[in-house]
């Protein structure tokens, strides 16, 4: 276990939040089981988990809106044990629950929101109209203080909540989940306003996020699952409890290759056109070396490989199975029967089976979907990925007939979406956002359902639901009510009904949102066979930036348009020729050093807990620039070092200069 | 391309498939997805106690509990003449309908009586009153009612015009020598009435049954209303319309399903509450009494369907559920006989499906009636039926296009 308790957090102060042996039942669901937590003063620390995990419990009762069944709590070295002594502490906390703008008024302005705010904080008048100019000049709000929140976009909804928040000047904020939902742009815009405000009235966060990618924004963290803490340190720490190495590689033969490695690793997954395997004890070199070998012994060629270090899912996934928290898939492959003609394949035959051509929505003034044009090659994983609200659904709605598009068209398996509707709805799987199977059904009823509503006969119908319960891992789950099973086995078979009647093209909406990242890799490991195997085309859409690199094709949406569309490798390496390599400065003052470099006219700096990253052309006069610009401010340089390019700086990059490019214009 | 892919992707159901198979599917597709609402319900626990309740006890209250007739109205008498006569007048307002309570000494008492609502009815007997009668003057007596509720201050009035009247008329016979018991001497018009259909004029009948009609009316409208509100909410029917069903298999099954579930609650009522508790005579074929239930809750379905086109969340149709249910009652002639209702009032009772039903069932159940004698409102219900539900279909393909 990663011992960060004592290491990084400022010596000789007393925590801010202690939390002893902390649990909290519902009814009969445990939901916190023993967590020990310590927060010292002026850090941001993290809870990372997936839904689910305890997170929301553990931030309502340190917040004081919640009871709790047993175990200790000191929030300002005030013992919380009833309501009258968690109302002493309340006005020294702010609170901001989980959800886009959910404790703010809708029909209020910006103004009047945080006029409200400041009012039942009993801020006086003239203070909180000094504070108010002053937050709202930081989050750049101050141009929309009499727009009503509801006409606000995600992002800004997060900022105006984090405004009305601090308004009172808490010791201590609380934000479940804030990032959840939004686009990375507004995400990164969001940590450097938390930053830079939590720095400057020396406040103490505590922060909850479902996005593992976050990780490194924080000073500290605890990995959260099923109430209980997995491992918890600096960011470094946590990577370093499972220690071990990420070797990526591509082969002729993908879906064989997996097969043939999962005998030896235990955790091979696909990625794209790519397999990564995390080895568990190796360095980089003696990782790469045990994975050649056992691809030779398996008898594939590996096209090209490369050994880094892993992800914090990696290491999440390894506590879990070290743990033992998790039942192992059986990683079925499932074969289709004979009688399943329709996935028997006629050779040569390829083309687009989904396009989309200049697609067109409005919504009374507002235009969700802006003119979108891609296409899906047959076999393929297609993604669309954005934020909330980006307008992925609403292109999905309209090319399975539930929207009729404004303008433009599509067709979906040869079929135009305006002319033949209901020929496309026999050939097409489609997964909603919401889990749209029947709650009050058992596993098997909803697939005897499906089958009947697809014409499926008594016959048809037995053996296809053997398949889907093979091929979703539903086995001992057929006679549940779906209202109880958990997130990633809903989700497993949703897909499963999808698929009843073999179709040839899936539209999968969000399939995996609030799903944890166990239960992300096995419907991805699905999905997967699918596509390889069984060539099924499929269009996606996510606002996980980790789940992009999945995909064989991508388009990223913004603001209702395609900014860009290519392969996750080529978007990546479009960047890098654009506009250089990622550098991670790991500076002793971070806050000052970002904006000096900012100044400096470097591109896309931003901070990462302790850390800047910026992006470079050439890396060996931006090293000598840097350490130039923070010498002046004299800031101590710990560390300069390269970083890979992730899904979410191509995607920064992109909106960034699209919207370059719109302000030149007029 | 396009014409060349249609092949690779046809589908299990393919067309080209003969006729008979493609009925078969359309028969598959309507039966898994009634099933499905029928496995839904038995799942709701809350809902089926509901159900229970209403067609059993709520009906049987309604029935055993609820009088329409005057009883034990409070009175009050301001007696100015104290005489055998005025005495013997008093002493015929009687219980169980009336209820005297006292003597007043002064008129403005009474007013303050029935101001503070004591007393329903007070009687003013004037002075001289006996020596008018036995000197042969004609002489008044007062009556003073509260009717602020109209039907109960009706029926008061009627009742004490009764006893007034005859007193006066036994009065005056007797002052011509004529006994009032053998009334066949004088001049006079006896009426003599004979009830039919409900013989003993027996309320529980007809409120039971009305209080059946209203049930049927009030899980007509709101059980297929919430079942669609229902999908909408949890966002399954999205998935429902990307299959290859139609709006018509979308919705029909959901009336086909909640019109068994319905028809079994007026089983339970009919026989263990009506028949068993009072005695309510089936007269007529009890198959036809079912046929026009089943099409009374297919077109009061129709309603519901078309109020959960309109309603966003299960909130809002139960209050629309409500509002719409109001009007349907008092257009039905359940309460008041349409016949005393207004000419416009009576053209829009043409639109409420539960006046033909009331028109119907009691035709059924206490007269005996067959079709022959019903044709019309089975006409008039089915047609508004096929409308409503037409509109409903319309209104949730536009929704949804």
């Amino acid at each position: 276990m990663v011992d960060g308790f004592c290491k990084p957090a400022p010596q000789g102060e007393s925590p801010v939040v202690r939390l002893r042996a902390l649990t909290k039942t519902y009814g009969r669901e445990p939901a916190v089981c023993g967590v020990d937590m310590d927060i010292y003063p002026g850090e941001i620390f993290g809870l990372i988990g997936p839904d689910g995990a305890g997170k929301s419990s553990i931030m309502k009762a340190i917040a004081g809106v919640m009871t709790f069944d047993g175990g200790t709590l000191n929030v300002f070295e005030t013992r919380i044990d009833s309501e009258k002594s968690a109302e002493r502490i309340k006005d020294r906390i702010g609170f901001m629950p989980q959800g886009l703008g959910q404790n703010l008024y809708p029909d209020l302005s910006v103004d009047e929101n945080i006029d409200f705010f400041a009012r039942s904080r009993l801020v006086s008048p003239k203070e909180a109209e000094k504070r108010k100019r002053l937050l709202l000049e930081m989050t750049r709000l101050a141009p929309f203080s009499s727009r009503p929140m509801k006409n606000l976009s995600g992002g800004m909804k997060q900022k105006l909540g984090l405004v009305c928040t601090l308004i009172h000047e808490p010791g201590l904020v609380i934000l479940d989940e804030p990032t959840t939902g939004l686009d990375p742009v507004s995400r990164r815009d969001f940590w450097t306003i938390l930053s830079v405000l939590l720095r400057e009235k020396n406040i103490t966060a505590l922060v909850s996020t479902a996005y593992m990618d976050e990780a490194s924004r924080f000073h500290r963290l605890s990995l959260f699952y099923g109430g209980r803490v997995l491992a918890h340190g600096s960011p470094e720490e946590i990577m370093a409890a499972v220690p071990g190495a990420l070797v990526s590689f591509r082969t002729e033969r993908q879906s064989e290759a997996l097969s043939g490695l999962k005998a030896r690793f235990s955790d091979v997954q696909a990625r794209g056109s790519w397999l990564r395997v995390f080895v568990k004890g190796a360095g980089e070199k003696d990782a790469a070396r045990q994975v050649q070998e056992a691809a030779a012994a398996a008898g594939e060629d590996i096209v090209e490989l490369r050994a880094g270090a892993a992800e914090l899912e990696d290491i999440f996934i390894a506590l879990l199975r070290e743990k033992k928290l998790t039942e192992e898939s059986s990683h079925s492959v499932f074969t289709l029967s004979e009688s399943d003609s329709i996935y028997r394949e006629e050779p040569g035959d390829d083309g687009a089976d989904i396009e989309a051509e200049n697609l067109v929505k409005d919504f009374g003034n507002f235009r969700a979907v802006d003119g979108v044009s891609f296409r899906v090659e047959k076999g393929e994983i297609f993604g669309l990925l954005g934020a909330n609200g980006a307008g992925k659904s609403t292109v999905i709605k309209m090319l399975v007939g539930l929207l009729p598009p404004s303008a433009g068209t599509g067709y979906v398996a040869g079929h135009g979406m305006l002319q033949a509707p209901r020929a496309i709805r026999e050939r097409i799987g489609y997964m909603s956002q919401v889990f749209s199977l029947y709650r009050d059904l058992t596993v098997i009823e909803n697939i005897s359902l499906y089958a009947g509503i697809y014409g499926l006969d008594r016959r048809q119908s037995r053996e296809r639901a053997g398949w889907i319960l093979e091929m979703a891992e539903l086995a001992g789950h057929e006679n549940r009510q779906t209202e109880g099973l958990p997130m990633g086995v809903r989700q497993r078979l949703a897909l499963g009904c999808a698929l009843v009647h073999s179709p040839r093209i899936l539209f999968l909406d969000e399939p995996t949102s609030g799903v944890d990242p166990l239960g992300r890799r096995r419907f991805w490991d699905i999905l997967f066979r699918l596509s390889r195997r069984e060539r099924v085309t499929i269009l996606i859409t996510t606002h996980y930036m980790s789940e992009a690199e999945h995909c064989d094709h991508l388009a990223l949406m913004y603001g209702g348009k395609v900014i860009a569309d290519a392969s996750p490798g080529a978007m990546k390496r479009e960047l890098a020729t654009e506009a250089g390599e990622l550098l991670e400065v790991d500076a002793d003052d971070p806050l000052p050093a970002m904006s000096g470099l900012q100044e400096a006219g470097f591109e896309g700096v931003s901070i990462h807990g302790r850390q800047i990253r910026l992006l470079t052309r050439d890396r060996e006069a931006a090293e000598r620039r840097i350490r130039e610009v923070l010498a002046e401010r004299g800031t101590r340089i710990v560390a300069i070092s390269e970083q890979p390019l992730s899904m979410e700086d191509v995607f920064v990059y992109r909106v960034m200069a699209m919207e370059r490019n719109g302000r030149q214009r007029p | 391309m396009r014409d060349k892919s249609d092949k690779r992707h046809a589908g299990l159901f393919t067309r080209g498939t003969p006729l008979l198979g493609r009925f078969l599917v359309w028969l598959r597709r309507l039966r898994v997805m009634t099933v499905k609402e029928l496995l839904q319900f038995s799942r709701d626990g809350a809902l089926i106690l509901f159900m229970v309740y209403a067609f059993t006890l709520d009906i049987y209250l309604a029935g055993s509990g609820v009088k329409l007739e005057l009883s034990s109205a409070t009175m009050a008498v301001h007696d100015s003449d104290r005489s055998s006569a005025s005495r013997e007048l008093i002493n015929r307002f009687r219980p169980p309908v009336f209820d005297v309570e006292g003597a007043i000494s002064r008129g403005s008492e009474g007013v303050r009586l029935l101001d503070e609502g004591k007393a329903m009815v007070v009687l003013d007997i004037p002075p001289r009153f006996e020596k008018s009668l036995l000197s042969g003057a004609p002489t008044h007596v007062q009556v003073r009612l509260d009717a602020s509720n109209s039907v109960l201050g009706l029926f008061a009035a009627s009742y004490c015009r009764r006893i007034v009247e005859s007193f006066g008329l036994e009065t005056g016979l007797k002052r011509l020598g004529i006994d009032p018991r053998q009334p066949g001497r004088a001049p006079q018009v006896v009426n003599a009435y004979r009830v039919w259909f409900n013989p003993n004029q027996n309320n529980k009948w007809f409120m039971s049954i009305a209080e059946l009609l209203n049930i049927i009316t009030l899980f007509a409208i709101l059980l297929p209303a919430c079942a669609m509100v229902r999908e909408k909410e949890r966002g399954t029917v999205e998935q429902l319309l990307v299959t290859p069903l139609t709006t018509f298999q979308i919705m029909f099954p959901k009336v086909l399903a909640m019109a068994a579930v319905i028809l079994a609650g007026t089983t339970l009522s009919l026989f263990g509450v009506l028949r068993y508790c009072f005695d309510v005579p089936i007269r007529g074929s009890i198959i036809l009494f079912y046929a026009v239930t089943l099409l009374y809750v297919f077109t009061t379905a129709g309603l519901g369907l078309v109020i959960s086109t309109i309603a966003r969340n299960l909130g809002q149709a139960g209050m629309m559920a409500i509002i719409t249910y109001g009007p349907m009652i008092f257009l039905s002639g359940a309460w008041t006989p349409p016949e005393a209702m207004p000419h416009f009032i009576r053209v829009l009772m043409l639109l409420s499906p539960l006046h033909y039903y009331i028109d119907a069932s009691y035709g059924v159940l206490l007269k005996g009636a067959g079709l022959n004698l019903l044709w019309g409102s089975v006409l008039g219900m089915g047609t508004l039926g096929a409308g409503l539900f037409g509109l409903g279909m319309w209104r949730m393909r536009r929704q949804f296009q």
